[in-house]
């Protein structure tokens, strides 16, 4: 390769790599997090909050992964980060990790708009997803008629998990529910099936109707005010006890009036 | 009329030849060969199938193209493609996706960088050496398994891989003292398997057509074998190596399982350690292909007009590739050593 | 140092070098298998090595258990993955069928009966369609085609009359077979393409001055002797068939199931889900031990039916070269 050639090809490496390395290359210490997605805006906010709030620009840096409540609580686990974030409850087989509640959420039930159902018991939300009520003509208060499309969440998912706990309690979920692998999936199934009915986070009730569980309906204020019943809680899980950097960042956000206004803007507070 | 005498050079202009029925027409064109009466019946079922199956694929391939294309031209704006991504609550309102198509490039970057050099060499090694041939047969077998692996088992197989401590420097280690084992790097090297059939088999057939006397002449000239490699073949098939290049990049643009695997699933960009450069490759990021994954409503992004930007812009990376592939060999085969044609 | 690596090498270390390099190659694949074995190891030993391909149980449950952690010792490796893996060979199937079938018959059209404007644009385009990302496909499968189908092609009685046992919806067989049909053709067709182009035209040419029309001169002269191409281009689309994960997984359902053709049109609306997907959707839970192992089982029966595959392509491919076709 001739010398003009060569400088080309070098040129190029280094504006490719440029290009992706941010400006500072300094030592700051890093504070790794990484899991669910749906705690990822929040921990995004909070980060972000925190290093205002400390005035800790430059001096720390945060790293934020997604890919699941599982793969968070795997990482934390094994020691690959710092803190994973993880929108489930603790399982029987998570050991050596502890789990720090920073926030909650609401999990609304949701029906299509052609279905104007007003309003849900638990016994009847427990006989519908148990497969004990078949069709829309049985469920007082519903506007279209014909089979139910049960719309749920696959195993791994934490929203699967807080719902089996919060909603159904002991009652096991029918086996010809249609499984589906995020919020999106079941807000674009129910929205486009008049028989559906599934359950999502409450940022995911866009274009369809939402009916109120016993009674209160599922909004921010009510789930705030703690009339609604169905919250789940998002969890920063640590190895052991939280140390050092972590530690702070942790209480800052379950302690601080700065992240509990963060974390009020979109999700339930702690107080 | 008594006949006259007339002088050469002074005759009248004569009339334009008319031919007896009249004036001369252009010769219709008649349609030559057969028609299709003359034709069994079963072949003239088979005569339509051709048709009908010719004219679906075209009107499939407008419908896929046109329906991303109008997708992708509404909701595709200036600021999608230079502003970072934000991990915001309502994702159809904040951030681009800058980072995605940086991380697209410099992943495609590393795996070709990665496989050429090694599907070159393996190529050149099974044409032109290739002993014991049980060996050579078995490299050949081996890269086919690899070219036929679904992309998530390789994925899988690249997490089981670079989480051993042996991979540390690949990616980042936590205070935990754990391998984190997704990065630039790790995913590049899993990249490199999935470009390198494409690689090898483009340089192979390239070797495998350069004729016999070529070799020869240069044997005859005194090379060694390597010599004529380097100074002779090599340069030949320089074409069939871009277009198995190009092919390979396209291969890794388009893949999504890695890249959700193995590349640590972070929305920026985000770089680890202290050596400029080299951070970056250790860092984690997203591609194009992961950001459409996770905006649609298979990913909890739930938006899907991001969904279709991005998806177009990626189209239209594929169709770029495309384009150089057809540029390349068009001018390989006309210059090159294959198929017994001496010049430059 | 340098002077001596510029230095002309000699033949010996040349080739040392680079059966160095070609045995990294193999050596990478054989770790492959070697650590994709090693973790599915649990859950063949506790299943009789084939046990677990077999029927029985709701095999989604079975995967919600191990996702969960439930069950100790060996129970928790139990499992029945007999749906998933009737679910990919009956999506991979049909789709080679018909996706073979129609690639044959549009080769012959873009190599034969095509006006000439036509090919020059149909020609790159078949080749852009090959390159597309399987993302997308999925994209406008969820987007387009389920939406399409749940709207307008499943009407309720049909729903109802299986309630009790399935829910019928968009995302089903038809529509995962189909986009994967429309992805999996356009590399054949390129394939089948240039291998009818390289036939010597002489060979046609002789068979339609003996008086046989252009199609039977095709069919029964460039068609035979383009076999081995054709072969392989239906052995290169099953492996795709058989790996695609992505995109099935959005497309086809998330259910188990494995539809039933004795249901008459119901069949076609049934959710599945096949291997590949089943391993998309669970690689987030990989830590833990029972869900790791079935994930991995997976994983090496698509290797060896991977490989199976390439053997069973080249075994077919042997008859042929008697005729001096090039195989």
């Amino acid at each position: 390769m001739n010398p003009v050639r060569r400088l080309g090809v070098g040129a190029v490496a280094v504006a490719v790599l440029g290009t992706a390395v941010p400006a500072t290359a300094s030592a700051a210490p890093v504070i790794t997090m990484s899991g669910s997605t749906s705690v990822a805006p929040l921990a995004s906010l909070l980060a972000k909050g925190y290093l205002k709030d400390r005035r800790l620009k430059g001096k720390l840096k945060f790293k934020l992964a997604q890919g699941g409540s599982d793969v968070g609580v795997a990482d934390v686990a094994a020691g690959r980060v710092s803190i994973g974030n993880s929108s489930r409850d603790p399982k029987d087989s998570d050991s050596g990790v502890v789990f720090n509640k920073i926030a909650k959420d609401a999990i609304c039930l949701i029906t299509n708009p052609a279905n104007r159902l007003p309003n849900l018991t638990q016994n009847q939300i427990k006989s519908i997803f148990s497969g004990d009520v078949r069709n829309w003509e049985d469920v007082p208060g519903s506007t279209v008629s014909g089979p139910i499309d049960l719309t749920v969440r696959t195993a791994a998912s934490g929203t699967q998990d807080a719902f089996q706990k919060i909603f159904l309690g002991p009652t096991k979920l029918s086996p010809i529910a249609s499984a589906k692998s995020s919020n999106g999936l079941v807000q674009q199934t129910v929205k486009g099936n008049k028989n559906a009915i599934g359950y999502v986070s409450q940022d995911f009730t866009s274009g369809v109707n939402a009916p109120a569980y016993a009674g209160v309906s599922c909004n921010l204020a009510n789930a705030k005010s703690g009339q609604y019943g169905g919250v789940r809680s998002f969890y920063m899980v640590t190895r052991g006890a939280a140390r050092g950097g972590t530690k702070k960042f942790i209480s800052w956000v379950q302690g601080s009036k700065v992240a509990q206004k963060i974390i009020a803007t979109h999700w339930v507070p702690l107080r | 009329m008594a006949t006259e005498i007339r002088t050469p050079g002074t005759l009248p202009p004569l009339p334009p030849y008319v031919p007896p029925g009249g004036p001369r027409r252009p010769p219709r064109r008649r349609r030559t060969g057969e028609s299709l009466s003359t034709w069994r019946y079963g072949d003239r079922v088979a005569f339509a199938l051709c048709w009908a199956c010719g004219l679906a694929l075209c009107l499939i391939a407008a419908a896929i193209v046109v329906y991303l294309g109008v997708r992708g031209v509404q909701y595709l704006t200036f600021t999608l493609l230079t502003t970072h991504p934000e991990a915001g609550l309502d994702q159809a309102k904040t951030g681009g996706f800058l980072d995605p198509i940086v991380g697209t490039v410099l992943l495609t970057v590393i795996g070709i960088a990665i496989a050429t050099p090694i599907a070159v060499g393996t190529a050149v090694w099974i044409v032109e050496y290739g002993r014991p041939s049980a060996f050579a047969r078995a490299v050949e077998s081996g890269i086919e398994i690899v070219a036929g692996t679904p992309d998530i088992v390789i994925a899988i197989f690249g997490l089981a891989l670079f989480q051993q401590h042996l991979f540390a420097p690949l990616s980042l280690t936590a205070d935990g003292g754990a391998v984190f084992g997704r990065s630039f790097m790790t995913a590049g090297a899993m990249m490199s398997l999935i470009a390198l059939p494409m690689v090898f088999g483009t340089t192979r057939e390239g070797l495998q057509a350069v004729p016999a006397h070529v070799r020869e002449a240069s044997y005859g000239l005194g090379k060694t074998r390597i010599a004529t490699i380097r100074r002779v073949l090599l340069p030949s098939v320089r074409s069939n190596i871009s277009t198995g290049m190009a092919l390979g990049m396209g291969r890794i643009c388009g893949d999504t399982a890695v890249v959700i695997v193995l590349l640590g699933a972070t929305l920026r960009l985000e770089s680890e350690g202290s050596i400029p450069g080299f951070n970056a490759l250790k860092g984690t990021g997203s591609t194009l292909t992961s950001y459409v994954y996770n905006n649609s409503p298979a990913g909890e992004g739930n938006a899907p007009q991001k969904a279709y930007a991005a998806a177009f812009v990626l189209l239209l990376i594929v169709v770029a590739l495309n384009l150089a592939v057809d540029v390349i060999a068009r001018r390989g085969s006309q210059t090159g050593l294959q198929n017994g044609r001496l010049g430059a | 140092m340098l002077e001596r690596l510029r230095a002309p090498w000699s033949d010996r270390r040349a080739e040392r070098v680079l059966g160095a390099l070609a045995s990294l190659v193999l050596l990478v694949i054989a770790l492959m298998i070697v650590f994709v074995a090693v973790k599915a190891w649990p859950t063949l030993r506790n299943n009789h090595l084939i046990g677990w391909l077999g029927f029985g149980g709701d095999v989604d449950a079975q995967i919600s258990d191990q996702v969960n952690g439930v069950g100790r010792g060996g129970d928790q490796f139990a499992i029945n993955a007999g749906p998933l893996i009737y679910a990919t060979v009956l999506t991979t199937a049909v789709a080679v069928v018909v996706g073979l079938a129609f690639a044959l018959f549009s080769a012959i059209f873009i190599v034969e009966f095509a006006p000439p404007r036509l090919r020059r644009v149909i020609v790159p385009v078949v080749r852009l369609l090959a390159a597309v990302p399987s993302v997308i496909y999925g994209l406008i499968g969820i987007l387009v085609l389920a939406p399409f189908v749940n709207d307008h092609l499943l009407p309720d009685g049909r729903k109802r009359s299986v309630e009790y046992v399935v829910q019928l919806s968009g995302t089903s067989l038809l529509v995962a077979t189909l986009v994967l049909t429309v992805m999996i053709t356009p590399i054949m067709i390129a394939i089948i393409t240039d291998a009818l182009y390289s036939v010597p035209k002489s060979w046609t040419e002789g068979a339609v001055a003996l008086g046989v029309n252009r199609w039977r001169a095709t069919w029964t002269v460039s068609v035979r002797a383009a076999r081995p191409a054709i072969i392989a281009a239906a052995v290169l689309a099953t492996a795709r068939a058989l790996g695609e994960g992505i995109m099935l997984s959005m497309v086809s359902g998330g259910r188990g199931f494995s539809p039933n053709p004795l249901d008459g049109l119901s069949f076609l609306f049934e959710p599945l889900r096949p291997l590949a997907a089943t391993i998309v959707e669970n690689v987030e839970s990989l830590n833990a031990p029972a869900i790791r192992s079935s994930v991995y089982a997976f994983a090496l029966l698509l290797l060896l039916s991977s490989f199976a595959l390439s053997v069973g392509g080249y075994i077919a491919k042997q008859p042929m070269k008697k005729y001096g076709i090039r195989v």
